[in-house]
């Protein structure tokens, strides 16, 4: 192995799971100990500590590209792993750690580059003859330009972020009148979250199914598929659980999309991870939406039902590597399914609830898989992302699985913070998630309630209540109450008022 | 009369729904479904925290807030809001709505906490029903904060820039 040390340039689970792996490879891993989360559970899991507490900046050390470079040639790291979000789709960024002989752990630059612009991939992916959505050609400067297409390829348009991904920077438009205000808040929100103001235009497609396909790469040309991913349970673009495979599709259907995706990555000699992004339609016509050129939060799902270790593949095609295994070695077998606990309050609208975890217990059953960054007494602070822990669960086909995880989520314990916990309890009780027919428009649509609760546990809330009620106001005899008790209208004027009915 | 106490036998607890949910005192720790007795036991130790055992099964509880007679209770990650009333001060509360009559007033809160991006209302602008009153930025994503109602802003404490807290007032709405 020529790698011997990674740098882990992220934190939370995702800088847990690669250190995880990192030791079954007697590879060592260096962690960024941050001011934001010292004691944070990801430090515990590194062979070395770089502490950067003193650093007295706003800005996270993992987008710092220049002190990342400086710390992986303090602690002798010859690799860095970027986990996702953060630096992990900067081009800048791999190439300024193969300037400094660090090996990065992720595509190359100029496959991070040409994927990351998302008008450059559509005319990869055109040249290719990839089924795409009709779209602008390029970018849009104006609401004018915007009018003019979206009046060619016919309403609903959708407007997205050039530099875009997770769902910033994208909206959809119905009619021309809603063009004007919501051209500018998409192209400020773009320039906003990606320092790039650009947008183009693309048909929208309605009510489709999210469909991803998990790519791996080796720097010898070989690429193949493992599968899909299914990822249509998602809020405003924001995935809250994913499956693999998907009920959606058949064998033929799978080969097709996957050759599709194969090919695509060709076009950018593609290497490592990455995960193609297609929308699947009704009448399970695909168009291609995007790549993805890193690890994703949702790959555990694709790892359960292949058994391949896909932070390892993307270690050893670092290292150089050819792929030990062909296309049709590949198995898909039995059935996982993700949920994202995150601390959001699905009773505001999926509001973040940042916290102290003051407690947490997990199932271990067999069936069960938890991939947490988080421990008892860990804070969900509002400068990383909401994520508790990823459930997921397994079983041997969707109704298993759904059954394991009904049983999984009923034995999380999580307390400190609201969570996304009773969103997934609905969920599994749903019958169009269920019956596996709900598309990306399901969560907007078809749901009334956002949240599970058993008939009686609303009664025993209001006997909690009650019970405090009766603690803070009653005296002893426990049969008197003092109606003066913090109220601001005195028992005898009220009598009054009573009379004059 | 001054500290007027009255002898009661029951309390209600009225969740924000309106549903009623009463209990006799002296308070039973045990709840009644059908013909069956089911104990409620209300626990806490070092690994779980503060609990609810029922049937079997262990739930989570906090108490969130609990000012005079409102209590918000997190049960089982679900947040519930009561007010625990007596026989007397249920059939108060009856007199007083009925005394305020019924000129309906909508609070346009801000869902998440977040900076103010823009305000696309002003006092005595019409609204309806879906429109966006307020842009507010939050991890990254500006959200439309929509009127639920169709009405006429009364006030609008949302100012262009400004930093809120979740549940701070972006507008007031008189419903129309």
């Amino acid at each position: 192995m020529k790698i011997k040390k990674i740098l882990i340039a992220n934190r939370g689970e995702i800088a847990v799971r690669i250190m995880k792996t990192a030791r079954l490879m007697k590879v060592e891993t260096v962690a960024i100990k941050t001011s934001f989360e010292p004691g944070a559970m990801y430090l515990s899991y590194a062979d070395h500590i770089y502490d950067n507490t003193e650093e007295g900046t706003d800005i996270p050390v993992f987008l710092d590209i220049e002190k990342l470079i400086l710390i992986a040639g303090r602690t002798g790291a010859d690799a860095v792993h970027p986990g996702y979000g953060f630096l992990a789709e900067n081009a800048y960024f791999a190439q300024k750690c193969i300037d400094n002989n660090i090996i990065f752990i992720g595509p190359s630059p100029d496959a991070l580059y040409k994927m990351g612009n998302k008008t450059i991939a559509r005319r990869i992916a055109l040249r290719g003859c990839i089924p795409m959505a009709l779209g602008s050609e390029g970018n849009i400067s104006d609401e004018e330009e915007a009018i003019a297409v979206a009046e060619k390829i016919g309403y609903p348009v959708i407007i997205k972020a050039a530099s875009g991904g997770g769902g910033r920077g994208m909206r959809i438009i119905r009619k021309a009148e809603e063009m004007e205000r919501l051209f500018s808040i998409a192209s400020k929100e773009a320039e906003k979250a990606f320092n790039d103001p650009s947008v183009f235009i693309e048909k929208y497609i309605e009510n489709p199914k999210h469909i991803e396909f998990q790519i791996l790469g080796d720097t010898h040309g070989n690429i193949i598929h493992l599968g899909e991913r299914e990822c249509s349970i998602q809020r405003k673009h924001q995935k809250l659980l994913e499956e693999a495979p998907s009920c959606a599709l058949d064998d033929k259907l799978r080969h097709e999309m996957g050759r599709m995706a194969v090919k695509i990555a060709k076009a950018v000699n593609y290497y490592s991870a990455g995960t193609v992004e297609f929308l699947l339609d009704s009448d399970k016509k695909f168009y291609f939406m995007e790549m993805n050129t890193r690890i994703q939060v949702e790959h555990p799902v694709t790892e359960l039902i292949t058994g391949i270790d896909l932070i390892e593949q993307q270690i050893r095609i670092a290292n150089g590597e050819k792929l030990k295994f062909r296309q049709e070695d590949i198995r898909l077998e039995g059935w996982a399914i993700e949920c994202r606990i995150n601390a959001e309050d699905v009773q505001s609208g999926f509001a973040p609830d940042p916290g102290k975890i003051e407690s947490l217990s997990m199932p271990a059953d067999p069936f069960v898989r938890i991939d947490t960054g988080i421990q008892p007494g860990s804070a969900i602070v509002a400068s990383f992302d909401s994520m508790i822990a990823k459930l997921i669960v397994k079983g041997k086909d969707r109704k298993e699985a759904i059954k394991n995880c009904k049983k999984a989520l009923d034995k999380v314990w999580i307390k400190g913070t609201k969570t996304t916990l009773p969103f997934f309890r609905m969920l599994v009780r749903n019958l169009k998630f269920q019956d596996g027919t709900f598309t990306t428009a399901f969560i907007e649509k078809d749901l009334e309630k956002y949240y599970y609760n058993s008939e009686y546990e609303e009664m025993l809330a209001a006997w909690l209540a009650t019970k405090l009620f009766i603690e803070e106001n009653l005296k002893e005899d426990s049969i008197n109450v003092d109606f003066e008790n913090g109220k601001e209208m005195s028992p005898w004027l009220l009598n009054k008022r009573m009379n004059q009915f | 009369m001054g500290n007027d106490k009255i002898g009661i036998n029951k309390l209600y607890a009225l969740s924000s729904e309106k549903r009623k949910f009463s209990f006799s005192l002296p308070l039973k720790h045990k709840i009644r479904i059908g013909k069956r007795n089911y104990e409620v036991k209300l626990k806490a130790d070092e690994k779980y925290g503060t609990y609810i055992l029922w049937k079997n099964r262990k739930y989570p509880v906090e108490i969130i807030r609990s000012r005079q007679n409102k209590y918000e209770i997190l049960f089982n990650d679900i947040s519930y809001s009561f007010t625990v009333e007596t026989p007397f001060s249920l059939q108060r509360m009856k007199v007083l709505s009925s005394v305020k009559g019924k000129i309906e007033k909508e609070l346009v809160t801000a869902p998440m906490p977040g900076k103010i991006i823009d305000v696309l209302v002003r006092e005595g602008s019409s609204v309806l029903r879906g429109e966006p009153v307020v842009i507010l930025e939050a991890m990254k994503m500006q959200n439309e904060i929509q009127s639920p109602v169709n009405g006429i802003v009364t006030k609008v404490p949302a100012k262009a820039n400004n930093n809120v807290m979740k549940g701070d007032v972006l507008a007031e709405i008189k419903v129309e």
